[in-house]
């Protein structure tokens, strides 16, 4: 079916076919994403766990999963939604079905060809731009330059004369993201050394996520929330704030990863300021989207993208609450390098940033196939494993991060530290399992979506239907 | 793009903007979605105010202010003192030496001194290494004092910092509490807030409620 539209014309391809595309792509990479973390935590949890094999240890194993995470699920999930949300905000159609397809094609194949590759170990050795420099170059131009145009061609032939806050975020964040990607993978391509090497490493790990998987999952919620309740969002001008807000601050703490750097003190002094001033933007869009909540609570016990969605939004509060001060110099100095920072990462990557794409890929998937979702106790079964699952991650990974800290600072000899942190990398493997648990149920229940769920009339919404019998 | 000024606080822009914008906002509807005019709530200005503030104080402390060889000298002068050589291990002496220092440092005119030896802790070891370029730069009688020179490693180097010029013609070198970052951030959150308050003060006043019943 794919490959046939691949070559059909522009006009020949249903609405929504890149959409379904890229959502059963993005299910499928959470899968591999989350089914790669339970092994990696298998392997700490229990050291003799598949040993003896070079390709399965854990310097093999860890960036596939991190890569298959945010490129493959979180991105792939962004682009699904860019292609029903843009054209949905401004009355029109998606500029070309075609490009998006070719879009996803190419992401896929380019995705899977540099995971093998990093997986066998060729690497560029930096931490989150592992990928070798020729699949950095497909990422760049076969992936986000297409994804970049196919939006922004769609925002230019709206039928609005206004542009909705979500659509402000796609736009700028993918030009963004253009900007982070190539000047963070600078080192590789211009073989930059040193200090810069470092402090261009981590200027892209920071701002891939203050200036992309942030911002984007922000503006899936100024759409799912008011479409789903029916209510207006809140307030537009608040929005601006949020927006402006995350261009200023998110956009500048980048060397606060690096406090303890031989960089200029100006620098990581300007950054901590900036670092602190995260929560802004962070209050701007989590009151925007509560106060649309508005009369509308009962739907986060019944509505199960509404669950999803609120719950990706009430977890912004402790992200944004420990990403801020976590990195100031008091702070810092206690769980810098510990499990602390692991669970904040899964509290941004699997927590805040994943509930609000499950929320999107559930909701458009079931517009664009036009059927009603095949089982909602199978949704609420996926959204109480995850939840519970990520729970159990993040709490056993934050004490595990804090007696690091203490082993750290009070110089305890490391293999007590190891002891002392074995329960917690145990309970860490099953919260992990539990959510990779979750996912399989949910592509299943998506499959079943597809093949046997009940058409929508025309002029209904899936979610309206759900209890409908 | 009508702007007017008797009333910023309210609103910088002239009624005919006003009437466009709200007309325009009342006209059309984003795949059914639209947006609502209402203000941050008063708790969370201020909230965000306290935020500003609070992100500016809790870095305080360490605002790029780097140890300099001033809050070692005191140590340098007593370390081949008999009270000295009489403690067993470098962590006696580096304690009785701190103790020393603190007090030297307590009772000059420069009060961040105390705080930055806090921030800046030296063990024996280091110390043993900066001594002999400490007592070289004090001993040479140079241009610049020994507050002009930072510890950076095992280094004892002329800052790198450059303030106004002074009667001599050199250049200040050492540096002022607000230097580094604080001043950057001072402006940069400055003009956000400006910014922002011209943003969101072109729009429509918070108290026009666009009524969305004929939009489409």
């Amino acid at each position: 079916m794919l490959f046939k539209y691949l070559m059909a014309k522009n006009e020949d391809i249903p609405p929504g076919t890149a959409t379904i595309y890229f959502g059963f792509s993005s299910i499928f990479w959470f899968i591999i994403g989350t089914g790669l973390g339970s092994f990696n935590a298998a392997k700490l949890a229990f050291p003799d766990f598949v040993t003896g094999t070079e390709l399965f240890a854990f310097g093999h194993m860890r960036q596939v999963h991190v890569l298959a995470v945010i490129l493959g699920w979180i991105s792939m999930a962004f682009a699904m939604t860019m292609m029903y949300m843009t054209p949905a905000l401004g009355n029109t159609k998606l500029w070309s079905e075609k490009l998006g397809l070719w879009t996803a094609f190419l992401w896929n194949v380019g995705l899977s060809l540099g995971l093998f590759l990093l997986w066998l170990g060729f690497t560029s050795g930096r931490e989150y731009s592992d990928l070798i420099w020729p699949i950095d170059l497909v990422i760049m131009f076969g992936v986000l330059v297409p994804l970049g145009i196919n939006v922004w061609m769609t925002i230019a032939h709206r039928r609005t004369q206004g542009i909705y806050i979500t659509n402000w975020f796609f736009g700028a964040c993918i030009f963004m993201v253009w900007v982070v990607f190539l000047v963070g993978q600078s080192a590789e391509l211009f073989n930059l050394t040193g200090l810069t090497e470092g402090y261009l490493t981590f200027w892209f790990a920071h701002n891939v996520l203050g200036l992309w998987i942030t911002p984007v999952a922000a503006a899936i919620a100024y759409y799912t929330i008011p479409k789903l309740t029916g209510n207006p969002l809140y307030s537009h001008r608040i929005g601006h704030l949020h927006f402006w807000a995350i261009i200023a601050f998110y956009s500048t703490p980048a060397s606060h990863h690096l406090l303890s750097a031989p960089l200029p003190e100006w620098l990581k002094s300007f950054a901590s300021v900036e670092g602190v001033l995260i929560l802004i933007p962070a209050i701007a869009f989590v009151a925007n989207i509560l106060l649309t909540m508005k009369g509308r609570w009962s739907m986060f016990v019944e509505n199960v993208e509404i669950k999803f969605s609120v719950t990706g939004v009430l977890l912004a509060i402790p992200l944004n609450m420990q990403g801020g001060f976590q990195q100031t110099r008091a702070i810092n100095w206690y769980v810098h390098g510990t499990g602390w920072i692991v669970a904040h990462a899964h509290l941004a990557l699997l927590g805040m940033s994943s509930f609000l794409e499950i929320a999107a890929v559930y909701f458009g998937l079931q517009q664009m196939l036009r059927r009603k979702l095949y089982s909602l106790a199978l949704a609420n079964f996926h959204y109480w494993f995850v939840i519970i699952g990520f729970c159990i991650y993040w709490i056993s990974m934050t004490i595990a991060g804090l007696i690091q800290g203490a082993g750290k600072i009070y110089e305890v000899p490391y293999i007590d530290v190891v002891v002392a942190e074995h329960p917690y990398m145990i309970a860490r493997w099953i919260g992990g399992t539990m959510v990779f648990t979750g996912n399989l149920v949910w592509l299943y229940n998506m499959y079943m979506t597809a093949v046997e769920g009940t058409v929508v009339p025309k002029g209904r919404y899936a979610h309206e239907l759900a209890y409908e019998r | 793009m009508g702007w007017k000024f008797d009333n910023p606080l309210y609103t910088l822009s002239d009624e005919e903007e006003v009437k466009q914008m709200i007309s325009q906002w009342e006209s059309e509807k984003h795949g059914g979605l639209w947006e609502g005019n209402n203000r941050l709530p008063y708790p969370l200005t201020w909230l965000i105010a306290l935020v500003i503030l609070t992100a500016f104080l809790i870095t305080m402390p360490i605002w790029g202010q780097r140890p300099t060889a001033q809050l070692y000298a005191p140590m340098v002068e007593l370390m081949d003192s008999p009270e000295v050589q009489r403690l067993t291990t470098p962590e006696e002496k580096i304690a009785y030496l701190t103790d020393r220092a603190m007090e030297v440092l307590e009772a000059m005119d420069d009060s961040r001194l105390p705080g930055l030896l806090d921030r800046h802790p030296i063990n024996w070891l280091d110390l043993q290494l900066i001594a002999p370029q400490i007592r070289e730069i004090a001993a040479a009688g140079g241009p610049y004092g020994l507050e002009s020179y930072n510890v950076v490693g095992d280094q004892v180097v002329l800052a790198n910092f450059e303030g106004s010029f002074r009667p001599d013609g050199l250049r200040e070198r050492v540096q002022p509490w607000w230097d580094l970052g604080f001043t950057i951030d001072l402006f940069y959150v400055a003009y956000f807030v400006l910014a922002m308050v011209i943003v969101c003060k072109r729009l429509p006043p918070y108290t026009m409620k666009p009524d969305m019943s004929k939009a489409t």
